[in-house]
């Protein structure tokens, strides 16, 4: 398995108002999946996203990638693991104002020995003739789509997005799923999506459904719908 | 591959230009002058020290109540010295009002530098000092009457053994108006005649002293010796002359002085700097998450975020130090050639000036926002992106009583938000009263010693003679003058002047017979009242005397002590009606000038708040004028930092419709609460502070100056820190009524 999530556990607050929002996840994804994470507020979905992005800690349990434990990991050593496994990308793109949209991959670039080409990528995205702008130039599509080339300059072996259409509209929403379907497609990245709008499942070749810090559904889609056909 | 955050750095720049403009500007001039004065005095502190070996200066020199003669001296050199002659003559000025000491010219020992014009050739040349000839406006060519005898001026020179013109060790300051030293030929000299002769004599040790502690036990046995085979009237070693060493001393306290000013200026920069950072950190808290998120390390933000402090510093630094070696150099110069009297030297590289201007100012900024950012970035990745940046979890809103009014608990609220910002800006405001009061009340520390002198004034002339002489002059009255000195423990010895006073004195009243006074200055200075022994000893001897202080005498910046005839006379053995001078509100005119030894007038006393006026009085002015921009610099950036991090409040009540005014009836008046309250709540304290530090300071000197600083000066000194807020205050009003409605609604997630 390459994405193992092993008996997570994790809760907030102390005393009465302890709340256990995971309580004891297992899932195992395959290299080159898309898996939706699926469920209503406060189901712990993000939650389960952060951890395995390594920037939460579980109560207890375990998350390994390629045999690789986060939990045995030092920050310093989780740092390193973020750098070289993951990519992120937010429901808000989080762009540096004052660079502009190439500068801004190339920030993901820098933190990779062996980054993609930086024009090939911007064409991929569909923002090489924006390269030059600034963020504040750009539609909230073209942010985001600035934010995936971020995450995946660097070739990650794990894309994370939480809520990555969020806030935006329903073509621009679809565009983005569109550019994160043929990332996947294009490099084979692993990719691990939060959402709460239940029609991206039909793009995953992994659905799992959480609710109440549990795991409700976890099946592999028989035929798989391309961004490009979803209808919400 | 670079890591592409560093194209912010220009950009981050100019979007803030303003506010690293100013900080740029600010630092570039402080280190500048830090750096002209620290250039200057090290390359002054080279000269001066190089001098001694190159000038010859002598181990010390004694003086003698009559001339040695060839056995004499035989006899004294068996002490494993070297005795030079060096004879000199006082006498009064005619041109101007000062008293000029002249030496023949000198060939072997304590050598002169010419700093324009020639060494005197003919017997009516003389060369003056080239300090006591810019005070009194003499130049190369003019005539100077000399006593009896005139002078033509025929050049400038610098003393090697007076740097500072000090008349006597015991003055409590260097006098460079009223008192010159001046060279002629022998010829000149003898012309001069026998009134105000000296008979005065240097030293070298055939092996010379390590050090001044071996320097010291060395002169006391010699003085101990000397004393014994001849009327020693005066034994000033090199190590305790101060026209030799203040120079050296005094330098090197300014340059301590003025690198600890660097680096407080410096260090309250850096704090304003991290605070600055810390809210661009909390703006930007969300992209750090990512970057964290997305792999950066901490140290590579840390490293972002320090770049700009640091490059504005080390810029500011490099800028300040080449302003420092060139223009600012000469207005240090300017400082020490108006106080010290030098020869010519040049500007020469200093490394430790280089090191304490730009090396230890970049360290300095790069440690204080290394730890603040450190710990400000110490979160992890998912709080930055949730913008939860408190250290602590949430903190409790502090509970404020109803009863207090709504907007002042609003204000309250901002007070409590900001509460690190504020603290800078108190503890800035601490500063600025500090310095904005040693420019305004330093002067007039100086003003209101002169009104003492001149109020607690004995009389208008005190006399010493050589021998008794008989006056019939008005009101003229027979005194005794002896002087002892201090003998305290861990304390620099200072001279103080006995007084044997008439029963009766209409000049001092001790108030009986047997009544021992000391002055008001000596009981401050030493802590002495009524009923306490004090013991003195002789300066040129091993005799120690006590005496039991019955009284105060108003005196507050003589430190003396006051008996009466009989009283002095049995103490040091002298006849009965014995007597050594005169004390008389009026000129006496009918004793022979050869008789007098010295005359002391107001002049004389107010010798050091006149010569501390002249050194200081421009340094004070630009004190004054650096303070309250400090001031300036400070408020301006913290309470624009304040407005800046409400901005989506101030907009959100402009949208629920407070007016401008209103809004700056929040946000401006609580900083103006807290910069009002900083002045009158450090006020005190600094004057507190700057008592002390003068107390220590002045104990340094001979002499006393009571610390009094006129009481008008603390409300001026607030008033002009409030007129200088109001600017700053105006500047928030504007940036205040600029912030738009719209951003309450950005960026919000």
């Amino acid at each position: 398995m390459f994405l193992e999530i092993s008996k997570i556990k994790k809760s907030f607050g102390e005393g009465e108002s302890r709340t256990e929002v995971l309580k004891g996840i297992d899932i195992g994804i395959e290299k080159g999946e898309i898996c939706v994470l699926l469920g209503p507020s406060g189901s712990g979905k993000s939650t389960l996203l952060n951890i395995i992005g390594g920037i939460d800690n579980a109560d207890s349990g375990y998350i390994s990638i390629n045999g690789e434990k986060t939990a045995d990991m030092s920050e310093s050593a989780l740092t390193m693991y973020r750098r070289k496994h993951l990519g992120y990308i937010f429901q808000m793109y989080n762009l540096i104002p004052n660079l502009n949209i190439r500068e801004n991959i190339e920030v993901g670039a820098y933190l990779s020995d062996n980054p993609l080409d930086i024009d090939e990528l911007l064409n991929t995205l569909g923002l090489y003739e924006h390269r030059y702008k600034l963020p504040n130039q750009l539609s909230g599509g073209q942010q985001q789509r600035t934010a995936i080339g971020r995450a995946i300059i660097k070739n990650p072996d794990i894309l994370l997005c939480d809520e990555p259409t969020g806030a935006l509209d329903y073509n621009t929403s679809k565009e983005i799923l569109k550019l994160i379907e043929e990332v996947n497609r294009k490099y084979g990245n692993t990719v691990v999506m939060v959402t709460h709008n239940d029609a991206i499942k039909n793009l995953a070749h992994r659905v799992i459904k959480l609710r109440d810090g549990m795991i409700r559904k976890n099946y592999l889609n028989d035929t798989i719908i391309p961004a490009s056909e979803l209808d919400w | 591959m670079r890591n592409p955050l560093i194209k912010r750095l220009p950009r981050e720049l100019k979007s803030e230009f303003p506010k690293y403009a100013v900080i740029f500007l600010f630092m570039i001039m402080v280190i500048g002058f830090v750096s002209g004065m620290s250039v200057a005095s090290g390359s002054l502190m080279k000269c001066y020290t190089e001098s001694f070996d190159k000038c010859n200066v002598e181990d010390g020199n004694l003086e003698l109540a009559i001339r040695a003669d060839e056995s004499l001296i035989s006899t004294l050199e068996e002490d494993d010295i070297k005795l030079y002659e060096n004879f000199y003559i006082e006498r009064d000025t005619k041109e101007v009002d000062s008293i000029l000491r002249i030496y023949k010219n000198r060939e072997e020992i304590n050598l002169v530098s010419i700093m324009k014009g020639e060494i005197p050739s003919k017997d009516n040349e003389i060369a003056i000092d080239r300090m006591y000839a810019d005070n009194n406006s003499i130049k190369v060519g003019d005539t100077l009457t000399v006593g009896e005898k005139e002078f033509i001026v025929s050049g400038l020179v610098a003393f090697s053994d007076y740097s500072a013109l000090y008349r006597s060790p015991s003055d409590m300051m260097f006098d460079a108006i009223k008192f010159g030293v001046a060279v002629t030929t022998d010829e000149g000299f003898e012309a001069l005649g026998e009134a105000g002769f000296h008979y005065n004599y240097s030293w070298f040790y055939n092996t010379s002293p390590e050090d001044d502690i071996k320097a010291k036990k060395m002169s006391e046995e010699l003085l101990t010796s000397i004393a014994k085979k001849a009327p020693v009237t005066s034994f000033i070693p090199a190590f305790s002359n101060q026209a030799m060493q203040f120079v050296g001393d005094d330098t090197g306290k300014d340059r301590v002085m003025f690198i600890v000013f660097l680096y407080i200026v410096i260090a309250i920069v850096a704090f304003i700097m991290a605070i600055t950072t810390s809210n661009t950190v909390a703006k930007e808290a969300t992209v750090i998450g990512t970057l964290r998120a997305s792999g950066y390390k901490k140290s590579e933000i840390i490293q972002h975020y320090l770049a700009i402090p640091t490059l504005v510093t080390f810029v500011s630094a490099v800028i300040g130090n080449i302003l420092g070696y060139t223009v600012f150099k000469d207005y240090a110069l300017g400082i020490y050639y108006t106080n010290y009297s030098l020869p010519l030297f040049d500007i020469q590289w200093n490394m430790d000036a280089f090191i304490s201007t730009t090396i230890i100012p970049v360290i300095l900024m790069f440690i204080i926002n290394f730890f603040i950012l450190k710990r400000k970035l110490s979160l992890s990745p998912l709080k930055f992106i949730r913008r939860d940046l408190k250290k602590n979890g949430k903190k409790k809103a502090i509970r404020l009583n109803k009863k207090i009014g709504f907007i002042h608990r609003f204000r309250l609220r901002i007070i409590l938000q900001n509460m690190p910002n504020y603290i800078t800006i108190a503890i800035g405001v601490f500063l600025a009263n500090i310095i904005i009061l040693l420019g305004l009340g330093f002067p007039k520390l100086l003003d209101n010693s002169s009104r003492l002198i001149s109020e607690s004034l004995i009389c208008n002339y005190q006399y010493i003679l050589k021998a008794p002489a008989e006056t019939e002059c008005e009101g003229a009255e027979k005194y005794c003058a002896g002087s002892l000195v201090t003998d305290y423990e861990g304390r620099k010895k200072e001279a103080v002047t006995i007084y044997g006073l008439q029963p009766g004195s209409r000049y001092i009243d001790i108030g009986g017979e047997d009544e021992i006074c000391v002055s008001s200055a000596f009981s401050e200075k030493y802590g002495v009242g009524a009923g306490d022994t004090v013991t003195l000893k002789e300066e040129f001897g091993e005799k120690r005397y006590t005496f039991t202080v019955t009284g105060i005498i108003d005196a507050p910046v003589t430190i003396a002590m006051y008996m009466s005839c009989d009283t002095f006379c049995e103490s040091f053995d002298y006849d009965d009606g014995y007597y050594n001078g005169y004390l008389s509100d009026n000129k006496i005119t009918d004793i022979d000038k050869m008789l007098i030894a010295a005359t002391i007038t107001e002049d004389d006393m107010n010798k050091m708040s006149r010569q501390l006026t002249r050194s200081m009085g421009g340094v004070m002015d630009i004190f004054a004028v650096f303070g309250i921009i400090m001031f300036m610099l400070i408020v301006y950036l913290l309470s624009k930092i304040i407005i800046e991090k409400n901005s989506r409040s101030i907009s959100m009540t402009k949208i629920l419709g407070y007016s401008n005014k209103e809004i700056s009836g929040l946000y401006i008046v609580s900083t103006s609460i807290v910069v009002v309250a900083s002045f009158f709540i450090t006020m005190p304290i600094v004057d507190i502070l700057m008592r002390y530090v003068c107390v220590i300071m002045f104990s340094e000197f001979a002499g006393w100056m009571p610390y009094v600083v006129p009481f008008y000066i603390y409300p001026m000194i607030i008033g002009l820190g409030i007129a200088a807020y109001a600017v700053i205050a105006f500047m928030q009003y504007r940036k205040v009524k600029k912030v738009p409605l719209a951003e309450a609604l950005k960026n919000v997630e």
